[in-house]
């Protein structure tokens, strides 16, 4: 699947490099950090942290709940960004040292009471 | 029994509940196809068995289902439109074919796909096809959907295979977990789950939750320092209480970090400030500062019940409540984790771990909660590491007894009680005889 090119808000347009981690779900997103490499994860956070703020405060002049297509992507990028956290803070490796294996412990994406993001 | 105990750490655990025993602890009941037998008999179809929260079947028509391989049932809970949670055999009362396929949805009824008999969610037979084809004296009423107990603790829904359970819900709870009850449950309602079905027995992925031992080393390079600990530089538990069957144990933690110091989520800027001074994880520190004043509830209005924290420790961080048999509730000032160790056979045991949070209103409130969240799911996939080597090295049978430290008694009192239950259900299987 490939997914659509995103576009994310003028004011973070320097992120487009990093598009790849606008991903929707915490499988997916999980997917993409075992799929890396630690340079890739580095570079993505070091790209991100500094941005943080600013994304969050641009985030909160929106609905949450019904962002347009760039917010959103802007949204879940920065939600890879604590997805990729143990990785750095951690494990020094993208996955869990000596863990189980996570396509074994899937997230339960459909649960009622889980957030729509 | 119960008694909460209040100042001092005790010497040792073990020395305040003697009828425990001091030896170790025999092997057998976590590889022995006939113990899971016995277990099954004897406790998991007597007693009571949580199987999920209210907030999931919030209106009339709602239902869920849970498969439990431990009752060899599978069992639909309903809400009615008066408004009550019930509990059904998953079973047609004509020629016993499921009547719901889905493990949760909304209906008006229910309805058997084989010939398309009609039930409403109270249970009652309302529809028959071709119903004058059945013998004349065909009484509708009589062939209703088979009830399971069923009742509510704390927005907790439990179901019982007895149809006339010994014990209520309510004073099964009461003695260990009185003092829980008020706590918050129902404003943390942003929940996330995971599930896996491990190949090892139910007692032993339970027992790596209910011990701090394992902490520095299996969560050595995670969440170690988030808990406080002691001059043997080993995280000991505040407290721990054993019950008649359920067991609590209170945890400290490191307030100079971000997973360790519930406070710095809750009371706002001085603990995070001092969460974050020691902190070196830059997107935890990131997160935090990022979560400030992001939940939709304000913690003034969340007041805490008197039996969390029962040893009122500075640094409290979490009680693990372990609701017999294996229901896991790890109660913490701003979340709580509910998970379920639900059996499958004498060596597979499905995980079910969902954790509830507050809901948030702001990007940076939702941040911090996905950095909670995958810090806590990167956590189990550590716990879950050394299970199923664990289960294949007590199924050689090179070892017919473990050794326990003190710190690790709810181990034994969890092994204590079912061996106990099993030992009654006997007996009085042989009195009936």
């Amino acid at each position: 699947m490939t997914p659509s090119p995103a576009v994310l808000p003028a004011a973070f347009a320097d992120l487009a490099p990093f598009t790849a981690w606008a991903l929707p779900t915490e499988t997916a997103r999980n997917r993409r950090r075992l799929a890396s490499d630690m340079g890739e994860i580095r570079a993505f956070a070091e790209a991100m942290l500094p941005r943080l703020d600013a994304i969050a405060a641009h985030l909160d002049g929106f609905d949450l709940d019904a962002l347009p297509k760039p917010e959103a992507d802007l949204f879940a990028m920065m939600l890879s960004v604590a997805e990729i956290a143990p990785a750095i803070e951690s494990y020094d490796q993208p996955a869990v040292c000596d863990g189980y294996d996570s396509a074994r412990f899937p997230a339960v994406e459909s649960h009622r009471l889980r957030p729509a993001f | 029994m119960n008694q909460p105990v209040t100042g001092a750490q005790p010497a040792r655990l073990h020395d305040r509940y003697p009828d425990l025993g001091r030896g170790p602890l025999p092997v057998a009941p976590y590889i022995d196809p006939a113990y899971w037998e016995l277990e099954k008999a004897h406790v998991f179809k007597k007693t009571w068995l949580h199987v999920g929260r209210v907030e999931e079947i919030p209106t009339a028509g709602d239902y869920f289902v849970k498969d439990l391989a431990a009752c060899d049932a599978s069992i639909i809970v309903v809400r009615t439109r008066s408004g009550a949670v019930k509990a059904f055999h998953n079973v047609c009362s004509h020629r016993l074919n499921k009547v719901v396929y889905e493990p949760c949805g909304k209906v008006r009824k229910f309805f058997c796909k084989f010939h398309g008999w009609a039930y409403d969610l109270d249970g009652r037979l309302t529809g028959v096809p071709d119903e004058a084809a059945f013998e004349a004296d065909f009484d509708k009423e009589t062939h209703g959907l088979t009830p399971v107990s069923c009742d509510v603790w704390q927005g907790f829904v439990f179901i019982n295979m007895d149809p006339a359970p010994a014990l209520s819900l309510a004073d099964f709870m009461a003695p260990m977990f009185g003092g829980l009850e008020g706590y918050p449950f129902h404003m943390f309602t942003a929940c996330y789950g995971w599930s896996t079905v491990v190949n090892c027995n139910w007692k032993m992925v339970l027992d790596a939750f209910q011990e701090t031992y394992h902490v520095g080393y299996v969560h050595g390079r995670s969440i170690a320092d988030a808990l406080e600990k002691t001059d043997t530089g080993s995280p000991h538990p505040i407290d721990g209480l054993c019950g008649d069957f359920h067991r609590r144990l209170s945890i400290a933690g490191n307030p100079k970090s971000v997973y360790g110091n519930p406070k710095a989520a809750t009371t706002g800027a001085s603990a995070a400030a001092e969460a974050l001074a020691g902190s070196n994880r830059p997107i935890a520190t990131a997160a935090l500062r990022l979560a400030q004043g992001g939940t939709k509830l304000s913690f003034d209005e969340v007041r805490l019940p008197d039996g969390l924290n029962w040893t009122r420790h500075p640094n409290w961080a979490f009680d693990i409540n372990c609701v017999f048999p294996e229901f896991y509730l790890s109660t913490r000032p701003n979340y709580f984790q509910a998970y379920n160790f639900r059996p499958i056979s004498h060596d597979k045991t499905l995980f079910e771990a969902r954790v509830y949070y507050p809901e948030m209103k702001t990007a940076g409130g939702r941040f911090y909660q996905e950095y909670m969240k995958v810090a806590l799911r990167d956590v189990l996939l550590e716990d879950l590491s050394t299970l199923e080597h664990t289960q294949a090295a007590a199924a050689t049978g090179a070892k017919d007894h473990m050794v326990l430290q003190d710190f690790e008694i709810m181990v034994r009192h969890g092994a204590v009680v079912v061996d106990r239950l099993i030992r009654a259900g006997l007996e009085a299987d042989r009195a009936r005889a």
